[in-house]
């Protein structure tokens, strides 16, 4: 009896509360803290806020930006209605599948030739990345002039030497996804290089030397060795990548408005249009709403797919 | 301690910093200017600081603050959301409706009658600006579309000649038009383009930002088609499938199967000069208040082209699409800061007003165009009070610096052919039309113009004119 009047005495002294764990920890990081938190009170201004704002906005007719009244899914049924939506989500699959058949495998083609190269290998370096520095927007003006389906334009002189053209691809239902992801190829695949580099040069120099000695060709080393060595970057990137051209906006907008007849507009720049053009607020958010339900969506079942391989 | 100190020093800097970011009020009613020239046009910059000064000598109680805001509908809604619209800026004829139900404008009829100018108005423009009995903004000018013409290059090719004094002969000697009066006559031009040339085309087709669908319009008027939005039954009814439309959609697809029309599918409003200036084009459909774009920006001889009217595509209708531009005033805008606005308007020769000030306005406008070589053109008048026209028209004929024949055909039907643009959403409209136009330039082929325009016709209709209905 005596011990457990004992215990219980002791109780309060011992008893962390949440509260008192918290202070604990602040006070223990309170110069860690201190450092994040303007770029936390930044990211809870700019991402959180506007994040949940929107879900909101998604429910409500909104007029000047301010919410009127209640209309619960009105908005999502009248994008669905909008045969722009359609071939806009079709579209944004039709950007990822050409960006992951050509925007994901040429830097890791690329990054291995790189890695292989012996001179001047700062010179190719340095300029795959120039790209990458020049303003987006410069360079889909620069690939719309090039592409220009004119007689007089760069790529239609050029292929006139040979007697070929002229294309106008860039007017091609069929071609004007695959160009536009061929420029946002060329622009963005200098940075994905570099950090394949930065994987394949930290892959154990012995593995490829036991390889050899066992016989295995370039080819063998690669599938064998290489890619094995750096398939977390591999995975990490392709994630990336698959978000990041769900979030297609700007080249369709700059290179096509969209067009011809929608057959470039994406998910992104259809949120754009509803919001900003058609003045229909509500519509936008229903749509930003999906967007990030689909890349949402595929997070997961990539999530599985790669535990699954895993086990 | 040095923590603290050092702190408090980083504390002291920043609140420095932030006082001296803010601008002491002087007590003046300040008046933000939308229209400010932007700072790489020097010249004009320089004469509106002058029409500053001279107002803010006369009116001690304003300050003039430029605030350049190129008008467009993506960027009116975040401008006049967060109240940053300048206190007057300029728009299009087709917005003030839209501008009044988003509560972006505001009524200036009280200010404007004080002023003694509603009167003046041009009977049509006023109309235009007019909502409820309510005025909503002052017109700068109007504009007619009609038809650009490289001189140069329809001399190449032979379909005109020249005179003695060395100037292109532009009609036979009945007095008849040796230009395209009729759509046909346009395609026979492309084609004879087509056969001379590798690198130019006939003529410049728009199909994207919403210009395209502002052409289109235009053309199935001038084939037909009376308005593409009519009310019936007491409900507006959108009619962008009528025969008229069908027909000029058509005519588009007949230009793109024979490679006629210059290629591309996002052709907007900003690619004419250039086209033009570059003797990519022959003709092209353009508003007559942009005729000296390729001059200024591409050295396009000014001697070297003409503007005429519109053709017809039926034989009998020929209409010129008339819009213009408005000088509009933010919602947030107070009373004293329209008059204030409204008055500086006769600083910068853009009012009814006729006194010194005005008239010396009026004139410097056409030096400083004069002195940058720009072509000076007779324009499409905001104002129809005797004794401004008579001012205005003798100044006009005394610095035109164009052959005035090639102009004149259009200066003289333009009050005749004048259509205005449909009442509701217009903007919208022409959008939808756009992606018309897209479909039949990219499977110029296989595309069908009538369903083409049903589409868009019943997406015109659903989205857009059931919400006046």
């Amino acid at each position: 009896m005596n011990k457990f009047k004992a215990a219980t005495a002791e109780l309060p002294k011992t008893q962390t509360t949440f509260g008192n764990k918290l202070k604990r920890f602040l006070k223990r990081n309170w110069g860690g803290w201190a450092i994040m938190l303007p770029s936390l009170v930044l990211f809870a201004f700019f991402i959180w806020v506007p994040l949940f704002e929107n879900i909101s906005y998604s429910f409500y007719e909104i007029k000047r930006f301010e919410r009127q009244s209640f209309v619960g899914f009105d908005n999502y049924a009248r994008v669905f209605r909008d045969p722009a939506f359609g071939k806009a989500v079709l579209n944004t699959f039709l950007y990822a599948v050409w960006s992951i058949a050509i925007g994901f495998l040429l830097p890791l083609f690329l990054g291995l030739l790189l890695s292989e190269t012996v001179h001047f290998k700062g010179f190719f370096r340095l300029g795959m990345y120039i790209p990458n520095i020049i303003s987006g927007i410069a360079v889909v003006l620069m690939w719309t002039n090039i592409l220009d389906g004119s007689n007089g334009s760069m790529i239609n002189g050029f292929l006139s030497i040979f007697g070929a053209g002229p294309v106008t691809v860039l007017s091609d239902s069929k071609w004007v996804i695959p160009v536009i992801v061929l420029v946002m190829t060329w622009r963005g695949a200098g940075g994905t290089v570099l950090i394949y580099l930065s994987a394949l040069q930290t892959v154990d120099s012995t593995l490829y030397e036991v390889a050899k000695l066992d016989g295995a060709g370039v080819l063998r080393r690669i599938w064998n060795v290489t890619l094995p060595s750096i398939r977390p970057t591999i995975k990490l990137l392709f994630l990336l990548q698959i978000i990041s051209v769900f979030q297609v906006f700007y080249e369709p907008m700059v290179m096509t408005a969209g067009g011809p007849d929608n057959a470039s507009i994406s998910l992104m720049y259809l949120c754009y249009k509803y919001t900003f053009i058609d003045r229909d607020p509500g519509a936008g958010a229903a749509v930003g709403v999906m967007l990030a339900l689909i890349i949402g969506a595929l997070s997961v079942v990539y999530f599985a797919l790669n535990r699954r391989v895993k086990q | 301690m040095k923590k603290k100190l050092i702190c408090l020093a980083i504390v002291t800097v920043m609140m420095c910093a932030l006082l001296c970011a803010c601008q002491p009020d002087n007590g003046k009613i300040k008046i933000s200017v939308g229209f400010w020239p932007e700072n790489s046009q020097k010249s004009d910059v320089a004469m509106y600081e002058e029409w500053k000064a001279n107002f803010e000598a006369d009116y001690p109680q304003y300050e003039i603050v430029a605030e350049p805001y190129q008008y467009s509908p993506e960027t009116v809604a975040a401008k006049g959301n967060t109240g940053n619209l300048p206190t007057i800026f300029q728009t299009y004829f087709t917005e003030p409706a839209m501008l009044i139900e988003e509560g972006y404008i505001r009524d200036i009829t009280d200010q404007v009658s004080e002023l003694g100018w509603l009167d003046k108005i041009d009977d049509s423009m006023r109309e235009q600006l007019t909502v409820d009995g309510k005025l909503y903004g002052i017109p700068r000018d109007g504009y007619g579309m009609g038809l650009f013409i490289n001189l140069e290059l329809m001399y190449d090719m032979g379909l005109i000649d020249k005179k003695a004094d060395g100037t292109y002969k532009i009609y036979d000697d009945n007095g008849d038009p040796l230009y395209p009066t009729t759509f046909q006559q346009i395609t026979e031009i492309c084609r004879l383009t087509a056969e001379t040339y590798d690198n130019t085309y006939g003529i410049l087709i728009l199909s994207a930002n919403k210009q395209g669908g502002w052409q289109l319009a235009n053309m199935g008027w001038n084939f037909g088609t009376k308005a593409l939005e009519v009310k019936e039954n007491g409900k507006w009814t959108a009619h962008l499938d009528d025969n008229g439309m069908v027909q000029a959609l058509g005519w588009i697809q007949e230009l793109a199967q024979e490679g006629l029309c210059y290629p591309g599918t996002s052709l907007n409003y900003n690619d004419w000069p250039a086209k033009v200036g570059s003797d990519g084009v022959v003709m092209a459909f353009v508003g007559n208040d942009a005729l000296a774009q390729p001059i200024t920006s591409y050295g396009f001889n000014k001697d070297d082209f003409a503007f005429v009217p519109m053709p017809t595509g039926d034989g009998t209708s020929r209409y010129a699409l008339f819009g213009g531009t408005p000088y509009v005033f933010a919602d947030n805008a107070t009373d004293e800061q329209v008059e204030g606005a409204l008055r500086f308007l006769k600083y910068i020769g853009r009012s009814p007003e006729t006194d010194e000030i005005a008239v010396a306005a009026l004139e410097k406008g056409f030096t400083v165009a004069q002195s940058k070589g720009m072509p000076i053109l007779p324009t499409i008048k905001a104002w129809k009070n005797e004794d401004y026209l008579a001012i205005a028209d003798e100044m006009e004929n005394r610095y035109v610096n164009v052959n005035y024949e090639y102009f004149k055909d259009f200066f003289d039907t333009i009050h005749t052919m004048r259509h205005d643009e449909e009442p509701y959403y217009c903007q919208d409209l022409y959008g939808l039309l756009d992606n018309a136009i897209q479909s039949v330039l990219s499977k110029p082929a296989s595309a069908n113009p009538l369903t083409a325009l049903q589409t868009q016709n019943s997406l015109f209709q659903s989205i857009y004119l059931d919400r006046v209905n």
